[in-house]
C-alpha cells in the first residue's frame, strides 16, 4: 500500500475519530456529574442532524443559522430530558438512572421517527467545492470542517472548565458533590448543565457529519456505542482522554479497513470496547479505583 | 388455611390453570391466531424470567439478551437443519452454547460495577448481530434461516398450534419453578443481600462475583432456551429478531414487572407482547386502531421504562404487594 493510500485511510480515520471524540466528550461530561453512563447520548447526535435539517428545510434560513438552531434545540432537549427524567429520581441510584437513559434513547428515537419520518435526511456541505490534495491524498472540505469544529469545541470546553466560574463549579461537583454544595454550588443545576453540554456536543457531531453520511431516526445507538468505546478507551471522566480515545478509535477502525476488511468495520469498535472493559477498564489514561467497604 | 396463604397461592393456581387450559378455551374461528400470539407471549416470558433473576435479584441489567436469544435460536437451527440432528440435541446445544457465552461475558465484566456489564452486554449484542448478518455460511445472512424442523420428542412432533403452545408454556412453567427454587434458596437470599449492599454481602461471606456470574449465566440460558423454542415453533429466524431494540424491549418487560418477583415480569411480558397483537384479545378491534398501537409501540416502551423507574420502581410486583397491604395482608 502506497503512502498516499495510507494517508487517505488515516484522514478518514481521524475524521470519524473526531466525531467519536465529540460523542465521547458528552459521555465523559455526564459521567463526571452523575456517575452514570448516558445511554441516550447517541440520540443527541441523531437529533443534532435532524433538528438542523428541520430548521434548514422549514424556515429557509442560511445553513449556519440552521446548524446553530439544531445544536441549541438539541441542548434544550438534553435539559428537558434531565429535568423530566433524571432529576425526579432523587436517590440517584445508578442502575435506575442507566435504565432511564436506555428508555430515553428508545423514546427519543421513536419520537424523532414520528416527527420527521423514517427516511434519511441530508444537509448540503458547509462550503461546497473541490477537495484539497495533500501528498496524493484528497481531503474534502467537509472533513476540514469536522476537524475545525472538533478543535473549536475542545478549546471552548477547556476554557469553560479552567477559566469560568460555572466550569470550575462543575469540576468541583464531579470531585466532591457535598463539598461543592458546602461552598455554595448547586449540584443539581450542574447535572442539568452537563446534560445541556453533552447534548450540544453530540448535536455538533451530528450536524458536522450529516452532509457526508446523512442522518435518520435510528442512527443514535451506533454513534452511542462508538462514542462510549472511545470514552472508555481513553478513560472515563477525563475530557482530554476522551478526545485521544476518539481519534485512536477512528484510526484503528480505518486501519482495520485498510489492512483487514471492511465487512467487520463496525465490529472493530465493539471488540475494542470489550477488550478495554476486560483488560484495562480504567482506559489508557485512567487510574484503577478500588471500592472499599 | 389462613387468609394470607390463600391470597398467596390461590391467584397463582388460578392463573396457571388458565394458561394450561387456554388451548381448550380458545375455539373460535381465530383460535389458531390467538394461540400463536400466546405462544409468542410464552417465548418472551421465558426470556424475561431470566432477565428478572438478573435485574430483580442481582441488581444488574443486560442490554444483550436478544443476542443470547438469537444464539440459542441459531445454534439449534443450524444443528437440526444443516446437520439433521434431533431437536433435543439442538436444545441441549443451545443451553450449552449460551451458558458458555454468558459465562465468558460475565467473568471479566462482573468484576466491575453495574454500568460495565450493561455496556459489555450492549457491545456483545451488537457483535452478535453483526455475526448473524455477516456469517451467512452458517446463519443464512440477512435473509435468515428458513425451513427449520418443528420441535419433536421421540416420535411426537409439536405441529398443531395447541401442541406448540403447551410446549412453550410447559417450558415457562419449568423455568418458573427452577427460578422460584433459585430465589427462595440460599442463592436467592445472597442475591438480595447483594442488592442491598455489595460490601455488606461480602462481609457476610457471599462470593459476589461467583454468584453474579452464575445468575448471569442462568439468565443467558433462559434466553437461549427461549430462542431454541422460538426457532422450532416458527420455523424461520432472521437477524432482525435479535437486535438491540429487542433487548431493550425485554428490559422494559423486566422493569415493568418489578424486582424481586417472577410473576410480575411474566405479567409484564404478557401485557407488553399483547400490546402489538391486541386483536388477539379484543377481536372487535379495528385494523386502524391496531396499526396506531403498533406505530406507537416503541414510544410506549420507552415511556414505560422511564415512568416505572420514576413513579413505581417496584413495578407490577410492588403495586400488587401494596394492594395486598392496603387490605391488611402482608406477604
Amino acid at each position: 500500500m502506497g503512502t498516499a493510500e495510507l494517508l487517505q485511510f488515516a484522514i478518514a480515520g481521524l475524521k470519524n475519530g473526531s466525531i467519536y471524540a465529540l460523542v465521547a466528550l458528552g459521555f465523559t461530561i455526564v459521567y463526571a456529574s452523575t456517575g452514570v453512563i448516558n445511554f441516550a447520548q447517541g440520540e443527541f447526535v441523531m437529533l443534532g442532524g435532524m433538528l438542523s435539517w428541520w430548521s434548514y428545510s422549514m424556515f429557509d434560513v442560511p445553513l449556519v443559522v440552521a446548524g446553530l438552531m439544531g445544536v441549541a434545540l438539541t441542548a434544550v432537549v438534553g435539559i428537558v430530558f434531565e429535568l423530566v427524567a433524571i432529576r425526579p429520581r432523587k436517590d440517584g441510584n445508578p442502575l435506575a438512572l442507566i435504565i432511564i437513559t436506555v428508555g430515553g434513547s428508545l423514546l427519543l428515537s421513536s419520537l424523532a421517527r414520528h416527527a420527521f419520518g423514517p427516511l434519511e435526511k441530508s444537509l448540503p456541505a458547509f462550503t461546497p467545492g473541490p477537495s484539497f490534495r495533500v501528498l496524493g491524498a484528497a481531503i474534502d472540505r467537509q472533513t476540514l470542517w469536522i476537524f475545525a469544529l472538533t478543535a473549536i469545541a475542545v478549546v471552548l470546553l477547556s476554557l469553560l472548565y479552567t477559566r469560568t466560574r460555572v466550569g470550575k463549579a462543575m469540576r468541583a461537583c464531579s470531585i466532591d458533590r457535598s463539598a461543592a454544595r458546602l461552598v455554595g454550588v448547586d449540584p443539581r443545576s450542574m447535572v442539568t448543565l452537563s446534560f445541556a453540554l453533552a447534548a450540544a456536543l453530540g448535536a455538533l457531531a451530528g450536524l458536522a457529519t450529516t452532509p457526508l453520511t446523512q442522518t435518520a431516526f435510528n442512527i443514535g445507538p451506533s454513534f452511542g456505542i462508538k462514542g462510549f468505546a472511545a470514552a472508555i478507551l481513553g478513560g472515563l471522566g477525563n475530557p482530554f482522554a476522551a478526545v485521544i480515545g476518539g481519534l485512536t478509535l477512528g484510526l484503528l477502525e480505518s486501519m482495520s479497513i485498510a489492512f483487514i476488511s471492511s465487512t467487520f468495520k463496525d465490529a472493530i469498535s465493539l471488540l475494542v470496547l470489550l477488550l478495554v472493559l476486560f483488560v484495562r477498564p480504567q482506559g489508557m489514561f485512567g487510574r484503577a479505583v478500588r471500592e472499599k467497604v | 388455611m389462613g387468609r394470607a396463604a390463600l391470597l398467596r397461592y390461590v391467584p397463582g393456581a388460578v392463573v396457571a390453570l388458565f394458561f394450561a387450559a387456554l388451548p381448550l378455551l380458545a375455539t373460535g374461528s381465530d383460535a389458531r391466531y390467538v394461540l400463536k400470539v400466546f405462544t409468542f407471549v410464552g417465548v418472551n416470558a421465558l426470556v424475561v424470567l431470566g432477565l428478572a433473576l438478573l435485574f430483580g435479584y442481582a441488581g444488574q441489567v443486560s442490554l444483550g439478551h436478544a443476542a443470547f436469544f438469537g444464539l440459542g435460536a441459531y445454534t439449534s437451527a443450524y444443528l437440526t437443519t444443516r446437520l439433521e440432528l434431533p431437536w433435543i440435541i439442538g436444545l441441549l446445544a443451545a443451553v450449552l452454547v449460551t451458558a458458555i457465552g454468558g459465562m465468558l461475558l460475565a467473568l471479566p465484566s462482573l468484576r466491575l460495577k453495574g454500568h460495565y456489564l450493561a455496556m459489555a452486554t450492549l457491545g456483545f449484542g451488537e457483535i452478535m448481530h453483526v455475526a448473524f448478518v455477516e456469517a451467512s455460511g452458517i446463519t443464512g445472512g440477512p435473509d435468515g434461516f428458513s425451513r427449520i424442523p418443528l420441535a419433536a420428542l421421540g416420535g411426537f412432533v409439536f405441529e398443531s398450534p395447541q401442541a406448540k403452545y403447551w410446549l412453550v408454556w410447559g417450558a415457562v412453567a419449568v423455568g418458573f419453578i427452577i427460578a422460584g427454587n433459585i430465589v427462595s434458596g440460599r442463592p436467592g437470599r445472597s442475591m438480595l443481600a447483594l442488592h442491598g449492599s455489595e460490601q455488606g454481602a461480602v462481609a457476610s461471606g457471599v462470593d459476589i462475583t461467583g454468584l453474579k456470574v452464575r445468575v448471569f449465566t442462568a439468565s443467558a440460558v433462559y434466553a437461549g432456551v427461549a430462542g431454541c423454542l422460538y426457532a422450532h415453533v416458527v420455523g424461520f429466524i432472521s437477524p432482525s429478531s435479535f437486535t438491540l431494540h429487542n433487548s431493550v424491549i425485554f428490559v422494559a418487560m423486566a422493569v415493568l414487572g418489578g424486582g424481586r418477583s417472577l410473576a410480575g415480569p411474566v405479567a409484564a411480558a404478557l401485557i407488553l407482547t399483547l400490546a402489538g397483537f391486541a386483536d388477539a384479545v379484543f377481536p372487535g378491534l379495528s385494523r386502524e386502531t391496531l396499526a396506531v398501537i403498533q406505530d406507537w409501540q416503541a414510544d410506549l416502551y420507552g415511556l414505560i421504562i422511564i415512568s416505572v423507574m420514576l413513579l413505581a420502581p417496584a413495578g407490577f410486583a410492588g403495586l400488587y404487594r401494596a394492594g395486598l397491604r392496603s387490605v391488611g395482608v402482608k406477604l
